[in-house]
Formats: C-alpha cells, structure tokens, sequence
C-alpha cells in the first residue's frame, strides 16, 4: 500500500485558473485521475461540493462528474484514431444526451469546432490527419461539449511547439472568459503557470509543499524554501485524511 | 489495387520458392520409396530396377521437378507410389476432414480465448485474473501428446465418446452435417486441439486488452463518462483487434498443419496420420502436396489478416492513402 496523497484541498473559484505543478511523479496528474474517479484509492476521500465522490454509486457521481473535462497532454493518444472528428465530437452527446437528433448533433459538432476555430471541413477526418495543435483543439472542443465547469488541462500544452502553445493558451483564456470556465492547470513549466494562473499549488510526493497567488509564487520561490500550509478554507471542497492508495497501473 | 496485385505476385513467387525449396530438400535426402523393396530377397534387383526406372525417380531433379509441376497444372498433383493412385484424390478429402478439425477448434478457442482473456483483463490483478492465470500456465505445461493421451484415456475408461475415425464410415462424399456420428467423433480431438491452442490465444488477447484499456483515448473515453460498456465494445476491443488479427492470420495460415499430432493419437482420419504415412515411405508427392497446401494456407492467412488489419487500423488506411 502506497500513501499517494496527504491532506490535499483545492479552492477553485468560477472563471479562475489553478495550476498544479511539480517534479514528475509528485502525484499531479494522479490528483487529476482521483477527482475524475479514473483511479479508485483504497482509502481516503475526494469531497467535491461538500460530497464524497468516492461514497457515491456511479449513477449518483455522473452528475456531478458532468461538472469536469479533462484535456490530456497527448491528443493523438487521447482522441481514438479509429474515429473521425464528427464521431469523437459526437460522441458525448450520445450517451449524455440520447433523445438529440443526428442533425442537431451535427450542428452542434460544428458549433463546437467554430469555437475552437477550426474548420468544420476536418469532421470526416481522423485525427492522424491533423496537426498536433488541431488535434489538441478538437481535445478542447469535445471537452467542452457538454458545457463542464471545470476543464482540468493536464499538460495539454506540453506536447506542443512554442508557436501552437501560444495559441493554445490564448483560446484557453478566451473560452475561459465566454464560458466562465474554471481551470485546474496541471504542468511542470512554472513560466506558464504563472502567466496563466491565478493561483499555483506545487506538489511533492502527494504533499502541498508551496501555494499562493500566482503573482507572488515566483518571488517566494527566489526568496528560498518556504513550506506553506494547504489552504483549509475550503468552498468547494474540504481537506481529507491521509488517502492510502494502492494501484495496480503503478 | 496496384498493392494488392503486388501482394498477389508475392505470394505466388513465395509459393514457386517454397515448393522449389521442399523439392530440394526431399530430393537431397538419402533413399527413396523403393529401398524397402531392396531388403525383399524375393525381389530382385532388376524388378526395383525396372520399378525406379517405371516410376521415375531416377531422373535427374529439373525433369522431375516440372513433370511434378504439370501434375499440379492438371490438377492430379502427383502420383503416390505408396497409394498407387493421384495424390488429388487422395489429400484432397484428408484435408477437408483436418479443416472440420481445426477450422471447429480454432473457432471454439477464440470464442473461449476472447471471452476469458478480456474477462481476465478487465479483473487483472484480482482472484479472477490470478486464477485464469494458473489454468493457461496449467495449460501450457501440458503436452499436446499427453493431453491426447489423458483424452484417449477419459474417452476408453469414463465416456463413451469413439476414439477412433470419423464416424463417416470413410464414406467422404456424405454431408458431414447429416451424419450425427460426426459429431460425437469430432468432440475428443476438436476439445484436444481447442486446449492446446487455447493458453496461447488467452494470453495474447489478455495482454492486448490490458494494452488497449491503458490507451489515453480509453482513459479519456472514461473521463468523458462514457459507459464502460461502450467504451469496452467501441474503443478498447477495436484497439485490441490490431494485434489479435495477426495472430488469426497464423490461425488461419495453420489450419491445415497445426493438427498432425493430435490426428495422429486420436485416430482421426486427416493429413496428419497420412503425411505421417508417406514421410516414412519416402512417397515425395504426397509429401510435396501436403507442404504446398499448408504454404497456399499460411499465405491465404497472412493476406486475411492484412486486409482484416486494413479494415480495422485507420493508422494504416492514413499512411496507405
């Protein structure tokens, strides 16, 4: 049995951005994969809204869960090859939304894609067809099909060139500003967590080792080691207890 | 079509190169089928003389190899010295009888294989996986000869099931499902053959499964709440599909050669106990048959699985296109 994490809360506020950083291995991604109950702890618990998420059976989780996306670092791992464009972007709204007509959920596959601007000429497409920063676009847009609260962006800008980050990161905070969005950043480049974050956590070993206000992160981390408490006003959430983990993918 | 046309060509080349190669190596071996007659005192060594000289096998290997292939271009594929008939008439019902063998327990094994190899992966880790895990490695460890002969034994002792045969009476023209003997006679050798591919298979869909389920799309699929039955069905199992449909293409190109063994000590009445037959007798034609019709199935199973692979893998539509 491995303690994975320890006493970890989030304050996330609507139309803000928390980024997680980190070493590799400090448990940031593994958080991401707990909250959207991809991972089940032996022990612990993940409160969302003041509810167990882990206490709960899965037809009572899937509202709640319909609160998070997630955007992962590798689109053309992430997005199945065997699918066009329409069929990823479709997808969603077959099972979420069952009673939804072929044709509305065509439109609203292009209206998805216009957000991220994209051309809705790519839809036949498969993804292996794509740019990397198309393909992360159509990640994004799918995610946001039906409409979460929460997008959690593990290292959706990692994998890209400089160039596509910027543009990236760009449509991100737009649709952060439209949609009233909030983001959970999960990376290991602190340059960009500070540029597009209002506050940062930074994990280590499934600890809060440092947080605060994206502002002044970068300066208590030039004035040297500082270990800060975890944030215990919690609104949406509260601290847990130490959560034992076991899992066999580790 | 200019791919497959090439693919097509290949295949032939790599037909014309196997039976070339088998030719050879059957042609260099010591002896051939009339020494036996030699160790007769009441045959003379003229009468084998004159019966080499009838028959042919002295001539030098270019004449016999293209008299060999104008037997194939007529379709009698050779003389059998041994059967003293065409080898046609001959291997062509013994390999219908080994395809009802093996196309029956390759198709119960990859039912069983898929079935227990996604049940084991989705449970991996837990008492399920542990426990299928013994049985394959169980399995494994058996012999194929020592798994016919505990079968031959349970078939004597505890069952009633018939040993022996075909339960067609050698009557090869009869339709094999109007005759209820067929059946009762298939089970020991279809479930001998079916246990002995079976490990192979389960472990292999295991491992893809496991593969496919840890795919980011898999993962993001969960995240995106869709149903683990879909998600089961829609993305891992096709992703599993790519490396499985290689292995059914050997599947496929061993039908008619994975069940020597087991027609041999189960008695029934295929290629194998007749190859078995004419390998000791040095009867070269039926030898030289039986190679080529597994050599047109194992390429038959390769191009299958291509074009299966095609179908399934958009990767290779992408690069292809």
């Amino acid at each position: 049995m491995v303690t994975a994490f320890q006493d970890i809360s989030l304050d996330l506020f609507p139309g803000k951005v928390l980024a997680l950083t980190g070493a590799s291995g400090s448990g940031k991604s593994s958080l991401a994969r707990c909250i959207l109950c991809l991972e089940q702890p032996e022990g612990g618990q993940i409160l969302y809204q003041g509810r167990d998420l882990l206490a709960l059976s899965r037809a009572a989780r899937l509202p709640l869960l319909r609160d998070f996306a997630i955007v992962f670092q590798d689109s053309a791992a992430a997005l199945n090859p065997a699918f066009s464009v329409e069929d990823i972007l479709a997808e969603p709204f077959l099972i979420q939304q069952r009673g939804i007509s072929a044709a509305e959920r065509r439109r609203k596959s292009r209206d998805a894609l216009a957000q991220v601007e994209l051309s809705p000429q790519i839809l036949p497409n498969s993804p292996l067809e794509l740019s990397g920063g198309q393909r992360q676009r159509v990640a994004i847009a799918r995610a946001l099909l039906l409409h979460p609260k929460i997008l959690i962006l593990d290292e959706a800008l990692c994998a890209l060139d400089l160039s596509t980050q910027g543009q990236i990161a760009n449509l991100l905070l737009e649709l952060k500003e439209r949609n009233g969005l909030s983001y959970i950043y999960i990376t290991h480049d602190l340059a960009m967590a500070s540029e597009l974050a209002d506050d940062i956590i930074e994990l280590s070993a499934g600890r809060v080792v440092r947080s605060g206000p994206a502002a002044t992160f970068t300066a208590n981390l030039q004035a040297g080691p500082q270990p800060l408490p975890a944030r215990s006003a919690a609104s949406d959430t509260v601290p847990g207890p130490e959560i034992p983990w076991t899992s066999n993918r580790w | 079509m200019v791919r497959t046309g090439q693919r097509l060509l290949h295949s032939l080349l790599l037909l014309a190169g196997v039976s070339l190669f088998s030719f050879v190596l059957l042609s260099v071996a010591p002896g051939n089928f009339f020494d036996e007659l030699r160790l007769n005192p009441q045959i003379s060594p003229q009468t084998v003389a004159s019966l080499e000289q009838q028959y042919g096998v002295n001539r030098s290997f270019p004449v016999r190899y293209a008299h060999w292939l104008g037997s194939i271009a007529n379709g009698s594929l050779g003389y059998s010295l041994l059967y003293r008939c065409d080898v046609g008439s001959l291997i062509l019902p013994r390999a219908r009888n080994t395809l009802v063998l093996t196309t029956a327990a390759t198709l119960f094994a990859w039912i069983l294989a898929l079935l227990w190899g996604i049940l084991e992966a989705l449970h991996r880790g837990k008492w399920l996986d542990r426990l299928g895990g013994a049985c394959t490695s169980l399995l494994l460890a058996i012999p194929d000869l020592l798994l016919g002969l505990i079968l031959l034994a349970l078939a004597a002792r505890v069952t009633r099931l018939p040993a022996f045969g075909d339960g067609l009476g050698g009557a090869f023209g009869s339709p094999p499902a109007a005759n209820a003997g067929l059946v009762s006679h298939l089970f020991l050798p279809v479930l001998a053959l079916t246990l002995s591919v079976l490990p192979v298979l389960v472990r292999h869909v295991r491992s893809a499964m496991i593969a496919a389920l840890d795919a980011p799309f898999v993962q993001a699929a969960h995240a995106h709440g869709i149903p683990a039955w879909r998600v089961l069905l829609r993305h891992a199992l096709p992703a599993a599909l790519n490396s499985l449909l290689s292995l059914l293409g050997f599947s496929i190109g061993g039908l008619l050669s994975m069940s020597l063994l087991t027609e041999v000590i189960l008695g029934w009445p295929g290629l194998g106990p007749l190859v078995l037959e004419a390998m000791f007798a040095r009867d070269t034609y039926v030898v030289m048959a039986a190679v080529m019709l597994s050599a047109v199935f194992l390429i038959f199973g390769n191009l299958v699985a291509d074009l299966f692979l095609y179908w399934n893998d958009p990767r290779i539509r992408v690069v292809s296109a």
